[in-house]
């Protein structure tokens, strides 16, 4: 690890000034990710900028319109929280499911949607792959088992974070710091495929902070669900998984959020099955016919065709649990 | 014992582990946890190419740098060699993690930095990822003799394969693979080494102090006596950790710079630098009578064993002792080949190749119980390996000590529970059940598997021991041997403390330094208990009878008979008595040294042991969840339950991840090992933990200290077999390649794609 | 203690942060090299070796610590966010010659093997200890899941916790 310099300021315009343009500088939030890419090798940040001690960033505060959540508010804090436990709760089963207690005590939800992808070319500093500014994407033609089934055009990884994906299906929105001014865009027009830049997975510039986000309380008036396919119960990232949203008004579906997580450098919304459901009667939804061909326009590689079928029955069963806990 | 002794046995009490109260409080001093004033810091250069000669090294930029005192490479290293195919630094590379270079700084981050500025010219070489490639005859060769160890396979047999065969009525075969599957010690490789000028101290992780200090001294070129290797607390191995070069770079290091060089591996090196399971490939076919007697069997193992051939031999040979003898069967054949690949080497790894060669054995034997149309319990019952051993005719001279991995017919064993174990493991999950179970509708579905094991039971060469009745009236057991975390310190204390008739706490233990143990066998081939077991009893023996003898003298009494040892020294029958304070004071410490070589001459000394488990399998996700898990062991006397009971569930559980989850991805394309970590390399966690009952067979061994054989390793051999049994079970899908991960089960559940 | 804690031969500039915090009721003022980690400060500096340097990463949880009451990898936390934080390690447990309820339970229920893991395992079951609420064995073992025992004594470690938590409750 090559030394830095270590800023922690208590105004966010201070920090987007620390941060801006060549600065080479990187935000520290939690840290569990960063850290261990200092460490790895794999960035060489100059200077941290840590933004513990912004106010607004670390609180949770519910208002009319629903609830802001600081991007420094920790995973344990949200998946301990007893008000979201009941309404947001597949954000609490997404938050608990991520990494382990010693980790989910510091990461952070904004470190947890920013945290760089798992994919182990990008991990390992042998490989100087497309998303560190090389030539081609190593998955394609190698170990590919964990790698993206849909929109990978040209890297392959997927995105690992959880939160995000519960934080899709739920139509969330981020604020951002830019420039001075403050910007609320919707969570999933935050994410950035590899087609628009391929060394970033979301819209941050320099200088730019996530300083919150907001869900609406329409998407906490329903129901929410997130499951995880994973190989080890603990200490994994999702090799699939599934967020789902539905809020039913006088028996009919009004709202439908549906976002799958491991299978995309993006968390993969649904917006045509989604758009599907709206307007139907919870009895006459057939998850089996309504979820086939969602998934067509996947493209498998070598290894990762079993999670072509992971993504159709966490989805049919996400849906179906949804439905279930939905009145 | 004396009949009027007061003393309560140790053996088999639960007497709590010797060494665990600086375990928990966080004083016990591991390698790592060592400093030594002016101590530097090492790191290594390691290849990024599989497959390369090292043509040069330019140093000078390295050197220069502030705080750097000393760069090894292969160019100017000693010619010694740490094994017969890895010199202390080798100019040619053979896998992605091959030590390049070694340097000493102030700290490690200025020996980072001295790493960056070494300049190597590479000569790249083609390479081969695993054992297909390399088999090609167009490969090129990694080592001069080629890519197959000793140029063809190891060959074990008895009575006909032909002849076996000619007699089947049926004969079913299938080929298994296993993966490459790391022990990943939670404590990474670490070595501290100071020289004084004269004399070399180690510090190392060590499972046999007294063989690393040979290899130290022949790679070193220094007199044994000149250096003493210390075994501090030890974050474990499974076996992995016999590897020598780490501490043969740190000792040359401070040799050369005069300082004491720590040398320190981290996550990632211990991956690739440690030792892993080998994997397989193996062949398997076995000859059948329409009752179900096996006319036949033969295997044939490919075994990856990497870039180096570390303890392959001993691996490649025990994948066949379950092919060999775990079945009644006159004619067998085992054939078993070593390949290198320029992957990171292969090597022990808890019970070596016991479970590849039963996971194929016992899968197999499933498949032959259906065609038989026979309860694969009932096929067990009516083959096993019963205690009158295999048949044919001794081969092994009458005066010689049975291997504890015989081929030869006509030896029975000393003891084999196997029956028992197969009943009571039975009983247990409840196997009548087995032929009724109800799956509900939805895509779960239940299963039961079993699958039963062979393994030495503890024999294991010469072994001393040395016990002293010292100055304060407290004991002290010196041994060469390290307890690795497996508990063997404290049997030995319990059966030592039994043999002298005194508690155990009055036993102290001293071990893991060279110049105060005498010789020791290593901490390999669950030998200890047996064979450190044998050593402690006969010095305890002897003196019991020196110490009779001198409160003889001290006590004036002219018969040796009635005297006996209590915690407070010597009494006699007629109530007399001396301390053990007072013995010493007059007749000076005493000490006794006992030199043996356990084993029988007409008995074979073997392990056994059957494991059931009842699973429950999703068939659309993949996910397979343990319900009931029981092993059953005939280890014979068990010395301590809690430490045993340990031993099988943290076995078994290990092996988990062997089943489940673990196997090393190695990038065809660079050879570089992808999941070097723990997050990648994915051992099992608490929550894969399954609720484990252990059940000892009701067993005593005539031969064993107490009764007692082999444990260590034997818990780790049946786990995938039974899984992949219960498996078939469950959903009429048989599994040969572990592990078994959601997409291979997805993949054989054909519901895919 | 008060000491420069930098590596005695780089010009560091700025890229060093002075701070004070405390270990085991201890109070520490130090200027650190923004690069080291509490696991370096403690293993290295204080001599504070019970905390684990198995992975270095934050995938295997022996360098577990509490951080103002919190178990954290030790080795993810830069040492320049320590600032005012109070610390405990498993050095810090017993009372001089008393072993804390959970040592003994672990002594008493065999909870380590090899014992490398064991002071992480020790210190992340810590709040549970703690806590006043009834903990079922799953939540035990969701708790102690950030940490691995690759001897997989994870029978005895959960026999372990559970036994010093009924022992609590009972007293």
């Amino acid at each position: 690890m090559k030394g830095f310099t270590f800023k922690e300021p208590s105004e966010l315009e201070q920090a987007s000034d620390f941060l801006r343009d060549g600065s080479g500088g990187y935000i520290l939030a939690g840290g569990t990710d960063l850290v261990t890419e200092m460490k790895q090798g794999i960035i060489e940040p100059h200077l941290l900028v840590s933004t513990s001690q912004i106010k607004e960033m670390c609180n949770i505060e519910w208002n009319q319109s629903g609830v802001k959540i600081g991007s420094m508010v920790t995973l344990s804090d949200i998946a301990n929280s007893e008000s979201m436990k009941i309404k947001l709760k597949s954000l609490v089963q997404a938050t608990g499911s991520i990494a382990t207690p010693q980790i989910r005590n510091i990461a952070t939800l904004g470190g947890n949607l920013c945290q760089r992808p798992r994919c182990w070319y990008y991990r390992n500093s042998r490989f100087d792959c497309l998303k560190k500014g090389g030539a081609k994407c190593f998955a394609v033609g190698g170990s590919d088992k964990y790698h993206a089934i849909l929109g990978g055009h040209s890297c392959y990884i997927v995105h690992p974070s959880d939160s995000g994906t519960a934080l899709v299906a739920l139509n969330a929105k981020v604020e951002i710091y830019r420039k001075s001014q403050r910007i609320i865009i919707p969570i999933v027009d935050f994410f950035t495929g590899p087609e628009i830049d391929v060394t970033r997975e979301n819209i941050l510039e320099p200088g730019d902070i996530l300083i919150s986000i907001h869900i609406p309380n329409e998407s906490m008036a329903g129901s929410s669900v997130f499951l995880k396919a994973k190989e080890r119960k603990s200490m994994d990232f999702a090799i699939v998984s599934v967020a789902s949203m539905v809020k039913i008004e006088n028996e009919i579906i009004s709202q439908v959020g549906l976002a799958v997580g491991g299978v995309a450098p993006v968390p993969w919304k649904l917006n045509t099955l989604e758009s599907k459901l709206v307007g139907m009667k919870k009895e006459d939804v057939d998850i089996e016919s309504l979820c086939s061909g969602v998934f067509n326009d996947a493209k498998v590689m070598g290894q990762n065709g079993y999670k072509l079928h992971l993504a159709q029955t966490y989805l049919e069963r996400a849906l179906n649990l949804v439905l279930a806990n939905s009145n | 014992m004396s009949e009027q002794s007061t003393h309560t046995p140790a053996v088999g009490t639960s007497y709590v582990r010797t060494d665990l109260e600086g375990k928990v409080l966080g004083t016990a001093e591991y390698t790592a946890d060592i400093a030594l004033p002016n101590m530097l810091h090492a790191r290594v250069l390691r290849s990024p190419h599989p497959h390369a000669n090292i043509l040069g090294i330019e140093i000078g930029s390295a050197t220069k740098l502030d705080g750097v005192f000393d760069v090894l490479t292969p160019f100017n290293v000693p010619e010694g060699k740490v094994a017969p195919d890895v010199p202390i630094l080798d100019s040619r590379v053979r896998f992605v993690g091959d030590e390049v270079a070694v340097v000493a700084a102030v700290d490690i981050d200025q020996a980072k930095a001295a790493i960056d500025l070494i300049d190597v010219c590479y000569e790249v070489l083609p390479f081969s990822t695993n054992v297909h490639d390399s088999l090609n005859s167009a490969s090129f060769p990694i080592h001069s003799e080629g890519n197959l160890v000793n140029g063809g396979p190891l060959i074990e047999t008895r009575g006909s394969i032909k002849e076996g065969f000619d007699q089947a009525d049926y004969v079913v075969e299938d080929s298994f693979t296993t993966p490459d599957h790391h022990p990943a010690s939670l404590e990474p490789r670490a070595a501290l080494a100071s020289w004084d000028g004269t004399r070399l101290t180690v510090w190392k992780p060590s499972r046999g102090i007294h063989a690393d200090k040979n290899i130290l001294a022949s790679a070193l070129g220094l007199s044994p006596n000149n250096i003493a290797v210390v075994g501090p607390a030890m974050g474990a191995g499974y076996g992995s950790k016999d590897e020598t070069r780490t501490s043969v770079m740190a000792a040359l290091l401070s040799i050369r710079t005069g300082r004491p060089v720590k040398l320190e591996l981290d996550r990632e090196e211990e991956f690739l630098a440690g030792r892993r399971r080998h994997s397989t490939y193996t062949e398997i076919k076995m000859g059948l009578k329409k009752d179900g007697t096996i006319t036949a069997v033969h295997a044939k193992t490919i075994m990856d064993t990497g870039a180096y051939l570390s303890s392959g031999p001993g691996v490649v040979r025990r994948a066949g002792q379950g092919i060999l003898y775990l079945y009644k069967c006159a004619n067998v054949k085992y054939e078993g080949q070593l390949v290198y690949t320029n992957t990171p080497t292969a090597g022990s790894y808890r019970a070596l190749g016991a479970p590849q060669g039963h996971f194929a054995l016992e899968s197999l034997s499933d498949k032959a119980s259906e065609i038989l149309n026979m309860d694969p319990l009932e096929f067990r019952f009516k083959n096993h390996v019963g205690p009158e051993g295999q048949p044919g005719e001794r081969t092994t001279p009458r005066n010689q000590i049975i291997d504890t991995q015989p081929v030869e017919g006509g030896v029975p064993f000393s003891s084999n529970e196997l029956r028992q174990c197969l009943k009571l493991g039975a009983e247990a999950i409840g196997w009548d059940r087995r032929d009724y179970i109800e799956n509900a509708a939805g895509p779960i579905r239940r299963g039961i598997g079993m699958s039963m094991f062979i393994y030495r039971g503890g024999p294991g060469g010469q072994s001393n021991a040395e016990i002293s009745l010292d100055q304060d009236g407290l004991f002290t057991l010196n041994v060469g041997f390290m307890d690795v975390g497996e508990g063997s310190s404290t049997v030995v204390i319990q059966m030592a403390a039994d043999t002298l008739g005194i508690p155990p706490a009055m036993v102290r233990i001293n071990g893991g330094h060279t110049d105060k143990t005498p010789e020791s066998p290593m901490t390999a081939g669950s030998t200890l208990t047996f064979s450190a077991g044998h050593a402690a009893m006969q010095a305890a023996k002897d003196l019991k009878d020196a110490i009779i003898n001198a409160s003889l003298k001290l006590i004036g009494l002219g018969d040796s008979e009635g005297l006996y040892l209590t915690p407070n020294g010597v009494k006699s029958k007629c109530g007399e008595s001396i301390s053990f304070l007072d013995i010493v004071h007059n007749a000076g410490p005493i000490k006794t040294l006992a030199s043996v070589t356990p084993g029988s001459k007409d008995y074979i000394v073997n392990s056994f042991g059957a494991h059931f488990a009842e699973i429950e399998v999703d068939t659309e996700t993949g996910h397979i969840e343990i319900i009931k898990y029981i092993a059953v062991h005939d280890s014979g006397r068990i010395i301590n339950p809690r430490l045993a009971e340990g031993q099988v569930r943290g076995g078994v559980s290990q092996m988990m991840g062997f089943t489940f989850l673990e196997d090393m991805e190695i990038d065809p394309h660079s050879g570089v090992a992808l999941n070097a970590s723990f997050l990648e390399h994915k051992s099992p966690t608490i929550m894969e933990y399954p609720e484990i009952e252990v059940i000892f067979a009701d067993s005593i061994d005539p031969i064993g200290p107490f009764g007692a054989k082999s444990l260590g390793e034997p818990p780790c051999i049946a786990p995938a077999p039974t899984i992949a049994n219960a498996l078939y079970h469950a959903t009429g899908v048989r599994i040969n390649d572990l592990p078994l991960t959601p997409d291979s089960v997805l993949l054989a559940m054909k519901n895919l794609l | 203690m008060d000491s420069h804690l930098t590596s005695d031969r780089v010009d560091m500039d700025d890229n060093e942060t002075t701070t004070k915090f405390i270990v085991n009721g201890r109070e520490y003022s130090l200027k650190i090299d923004n690069r080291y980690t509490l696991l370096d400060i403690l293993r290295d500096h204080l001599r504070l070796t019970g905390a684990k340097k198995g992975c270095d990463l934050g995938e295997c949880g022996a360098c577990t610590v509490l951080l103002d009451g919190k178990v954290v990898n030790s080795c993810q936390i830069l040492a320049a966010r320590i600032k005012d934080k109070d610390i405990r390690t498993v050095e810090g447990l017993s009372q001089s010659e008393t072993l804390h309820p959970l040592q003994l339970a672990f002594i008493e229920n065999d909870g380590g093997q090899c014992g490398y893991c064991t002071p992480g395992f020790i210190m992340a079951a810590y709040p549970l200890f703690e806590s006043e609420e009834e903990l079922s064995t799953e939540e035990i073992k969701l708790s102690l899941a950030g940490n691995l025992c690759r001897c997989n004594a994870y029978g005895s470690i959960i026999d372990s916790v559970a036994y010093a938590l009924e022992i609590k409750t009972n007293e």
